[in-house]
């Protein structure tokens, strides 16, 4: 994937409703007129968010002219979901490892009988 | 406390944020991130050990290591301090150097101190695409789609 694509991916990302639209998704493919239903929006609207999903090619909607239904194309959002993921186990697993370093020293200073 | 605890989550377009509760004094967590001889006993994923080649805190300030993984690859790193403002905030930038490893982002780290304990928290902020098209083609990582959904629905929620 280029590095341009993978920036439309982060910008379509970017989104509150364009988010939830695509988590909707992830239970099955459906109309737009069901994925407008949860918000305020009118369907051109919504159809807008649909478009910048598409071409960042987080979805794909199907041929029938009369009903287009939509769904989820998972392989970008795999991307993303890679990047975080290395950047959350390095923090995280960074994060026990310092909370146990801290408890450690701290018990050591304990045992030296400087309490507290 | 635990509760207040939020694990690495994407925010925004190309940002990641972190926030943790430590059970010590600011102080003690400060010089945790700040001193050589201690920063090697936590540093890196689970697996992970560091070396410092030389370790020198303040703004323009270097910090050279190696991360030695799990796989037995060395990883060559280079930090450089943006801010360095003690005990409270500490701003680096990770990379941009020939012979280390190609990471590129830039990251903040707020101490603050709450009844004896140190809340953390970090915000690494990418300046392009290609700091991430690294991370993606070089480490690779498993996350199950459903999952990042979940999290992204909870950002909506």
């Amino acid at each position: 994937m280029s590095a341009d694509r993978l920036n439309s991916t982060f910008a379509a990302l970017a989104d509150p409703t364009r988010r939830s639209i695509l988590a909707r998704l992830a239970a099955g493919e459906s109309s737009v007129t069901d994925l407008a239903q949860p918000f305020d929006m009118s369907l051109p609207a919504v159809s807008k968010h649909l478009k910048v999903l598409e071409r960042a090619g987080l979805i794909a909607r199907g041929r029938d002219a009369q009903w287009r239904p939509c769904r989820l194309a998972a392989a970008p959002l795999k991307e993303v979901a890679d990047w975080v993921e290395h950047y959350r186990r390095f923090w995280d697993e960074s994060f026990e490892r310092l909370d146990d370093y801290l408890n450690e020293v701290q018990s050591k200073e304990k045992k030296r009988g400087r309490k507290k | 406390m635990a509760a207040k605890n939020s694990p690495a989550t994407l925010v925004g377009e190309r940002e990641i944020a972190a926030t943790r509760i430590f059970n010590a004094p600011r102080e003690l967590v400060w010089k945790a991130w700040t001193e050589r001889e201690r920063i090697g006993n936590w540093w890196g994923p689970k697996g992970f050990t560091t070396t410092t080649y030389s370790m020198d805190v303040k703004p323009g300030g270097v910090w050279r290591f190696v991360m030695h993984g799990p796989d037995g690859r060395d990883y060559q790193n280079k930090i450089t301090y943006v801010e360095v403002v003690e005990p409270e905030r500490l701003v680096y930038k990770h990379g941009g150097d020939k012979d280390v490893e190609p990471v590129n982002f830039q990251v903040t780290v707020s101490f603050a101190e709450e009844d004896g304990k140190t809340r953390l928290e970090m915000r690494m902020v990418f300046p392009s695409a290609n700091a991430r098209d690294h991370i993606v083609q070089t480490y690779g990582a498993v996350e199950g789609l459903n999952q990042t959904l979940g999290r992204l629905g909870e950002d909506v929620a």
